[in-house]
């Protein structure tokens, strides 16, 4: 953790995390580090205050259970004295009441505690590029390559024949290649599924066995993978 | 709460006092006035009566004096029980005579234009010194003279008559009415006392004393009727809370399982001396767990909002069929994976005002526990139809090995699995049946198992 007044920062995109729970304040911190951002720490609602006005960051993480001024007042205020800054706000409380009143104070969008990292960088990069989506029209993994506006997929010689489902889930696993993403993404994103108790995870896991089939089937080198715990990712190598 | 009985006993007392205090003003107020006037009436009537015996007596002396005669008694001293005032004026106002029990003082002062015109004036009047009178007035003829005769009696007798009447009630009144007041106190702590009793029963009943009940007697009166509704709310109260009860056991129990296994596989992967990808294997098999215990707190969280009462329903009118077929496509990937096939039948046309969202999930959780249980190959039926009183009727069938009948009833009780072994492997908590039900009758609705030997189950919801 940096601590004295001018840290030195390893990326250009600076985050400020605010979050009392160290653990969870260090995990953040090296997850998000890991990910090449800069990242500084503030433990209470009044030092993350204090370091907004003072530097100029990219994104604000805001823990809502703080200590003294909780993540509500802290971003009210910030709203109020005009500061811009991108706001994730985290929450362990889901009740919609929390959700929306986190809205309207100003949270650009937040995230339920426990929630899956792969999701939490996900959201980040979503609010750091706010604005201009890059979309590809032709996406590119080792031999794999799928043309999306010909709704194509082929692997070497092979053309792979997606359902659409399928098709829509490898060019979400395309758009984060190399990232992990989670159940919880691809149940939101893929399956639009906003209730957490369906049982959607059993769906996700048949529906990757079936993708992978397709994909990796008759292939020795695999794309598709299994973060176990965590969700999927679409890369080269498997890294375990 | 018995301060506030006896405050109650209190009020009604005063009450009671109050009312009757007025209503005896009242009575005896309108009775005094009646009387009074009563006898002013009389005291004219005397009066009238004896003008007219009075005009007979006057004479004129040759001096020109008039005089009355008052020798027609028999005995003297009858002369001195007659206590008539009499006074005749010229119409102009000169005093022509006063009679020896008025002397010297004036009655009725000048005369006013009409006065004993054509008949009687009456009218009360005050004696120079200040006696209330009753005065009664005749314009009459004597030798050619008007005289203007006034004749009157003292209201004195009737106005300390009154005066004593008055002052013997106010020593009255305060006397019935405490003793009212203490017949009423008594009553009303008679009539009050079996609330009071209630009232120290109902001290007693705390949430862990909640098997006791108020006393009742089996009647049919008002307290009776309280006791008994009082007694029905607290045999609901303990069944809930009883339910509670069993729901955070079991909820401990729940959570426990997978916090076990976190434990067990993190303290003895720590004691391996493995490479990278055992690690990895480690941590992820503990993050699995982790995912388990969320999903169940997710689940948690929905039924205790549920049972707060704080999950609100958007209902909008939504097509059955079309609603069942999303949550069957939902499924497709397992029932293709398990080869099942499903059947969807009935009125396409039927539909129903609900929660959307809702009804989703309880027809997804029905049909992911029927593709649990199918074996490989089977069929998996969705019928919806129009059932009595405008209710929409949804079955689902599927053919797996049913639920035996000791177990039916409480398939959807929280937790409850029928093969305790497995639910690791099909990942369920056993919750998404209750959930399920939950969503059902929260929209009024009803939701039904049947599941005869061998013919796998149906879950029968009637909605609307």
């Amino acid at each position: 953790m940096p601590t004295g007044p001018f840290p030195s920062y390893k990326g250009s995109v600076h985050i400020l995390v605010v979050e009392d729970e160290q653990k969870m304040a260090k995990a953040l911190q090296e997850g998000l580090e890991a990910d090449d951002y800069s990242v500084r720490l503030a433990h209470t609602g009044e030092e993350g205050f204090y370091l907004i006005q003072a530097q100029s960051f990219d994104l604000v993480i805001l823990d809502v259970m703080l200590p003294g001024h909780d993540g509500f007042e802290i971003l009210a205020t910030l709203r109020r004295r005009n500061v811009q800054t991108p706001v994730l706000l985290l929450t362990s409380r889901d009740a919609i009441e929390d959700r929306v009143r986190g809205l309207d104070t100003g949270a650009d969008d937040y995230l339920v505690k426990p929630f899956a990292f792969p999701e939490l960088l996900a959201r980040t990069r979503v609010l750091l590029r706010r604005g201009k989506p890059d979309v590809s029209q032709r996406l590119k993994l080792a031999d794999l390559e799928m043309d999306v506006p010909q709704r194509s997929v082929v692997r070497g010689p092979h053309q792979i024949d997606l359902t659409a489902r399928e098709f829509d889930l490898l060019e979400y696993l395309f758009a984060n290649k190399g990232r992990v993403v989670s159940r919880e993404m691809l149940a939101r994103d893929i399956w639009k599924e906003t209730a957490r108790q369906t049982p959607i995870d059993n769906v996700i896991d048949a529906q990757i066995v079936r993708l992978r089939r397709k994909l990796d089937g008759q292939f020795d080198r695999k794309l598709l993978h299994t973060v176990r715990g965590v969700g999927f990712v679409l890369r080269e190598e498997d890294e375990s | 709460m018995r301060l506030h009985v006896r405050h109650l006993r209190t009020r009604l007392t005063l009450w009671y006092v109050a009312m009757l205090a007025a209503l005896l003003i009242l009575a005896w107020g309108s009775t005094c006035a009646l009387l009074f006037f009563q006898l002013r009436n009389q005291l004219d009537r005397f009066a009238i009566e004896e003008i007219e015996t009075v005009e007979g007596l006057f004479f004129f002396t040759p001096e020109g004096h008039l005089e009355m005669r008052e020798d027609y008694h028999n005995h003297p001293q009858s002369k001195d029980v007659i206590d008539r005032f009499v006074e005749v004026r010229s119409p102009e106002g000169a005093v022509l005579f006063r009679n020896q029990r008025l002397g010297a003082r004036s009655l009725g002062g000048v005369p006013f234009a009409s006065e004993g015109v054509g008949g009687y004036s009456e009218r009360s009047a005050h004696l120079s010194d200040g006696t209330r009178v009753r005065l009664v007035s005749r314009l009459h003829s004597l030798d050619g003279r008007r005289l203007l005769i006034r004749l009157a009696h003292s209201e004195e007798p009737l106005y300390s008559g009154m005066e004593d009447w008055l002052a013997a009630s106010l020593l009255v009144l305060p006397l019935v009415l405490a003793a009212a007041g203490l017949a009423g106190y008594a009553l009303a702590r008679r009539a009050l006392s079996p609330i009071e009793r209630m009232a120290r029963r109902a001290q007693e009943i705390t949430p862990e004393k909640l098997h006791a009940r108020l006393p009742d007697d089996g009647a049919d009166d008002e307290l009776g009727q309280l006791a008994r509704v009082f007694n029905d709310t607290l045999a609901r109260l303990e069944q809930a809370f009883d339910q509670l009860r069993r729901f955070t056991s079991d909820a401990s129990h729940e959570l426990r399982t997978p916090l076990a296994m976190i434990r067990s596989v993190g303290e003895v992967g720590l004691q391996k001396d493995g490479g990278r990808a055992e690690y990895r294997d480690i941590v992820g098999s503990m993050l699995e767990e982790v995912n388990r215990l969320t999903s169940l707190i997710d689940n948690l969280l929905t039924i205790s909002r549920a049972d707060s009462g704080y999950i609100q329903l958007h209902r909008t009118v939504v097509p059955v069929m079309a609603l069942a077929r999303e949550a069957a496509g939902l499924l497709e990937v397992l029932m293709e994976e398990k080869s099942l096939r499903l059947v969807l039948e009935g009125d396409g046309q039927a539909q129903v005002a609900v929660d959307r969202l809702f009804l989703r999930q309880a027809l997804v959780n029905i049909l992911h526990n029927a593709v649990k249980y199918s074996p490989p190959g089977e069929t998996i039926s969705v019928r919806v139809r129009n059932g009595d009183a405008g209710q929409v009727i949804v079955e689902i069938q599927d053919n797996g090995p049913g639920i035996p009948l000791e177990d039916q009833a409480r398939v959807f009780d929280r937790f409850y699995r029928v093969d305790k072994a497995r639910w690791r492997e099909s990942g369920g908590a056993g919750l998404g049946l209750s959930i399920a039900k939950w969503a059902v009758e929260a929209h009024g609705g009803s939701i039904r198992l049947e599941s005869p030997p061998n013919h796998g189950c149906t879950f029968r919801l009637a909605l609307g």
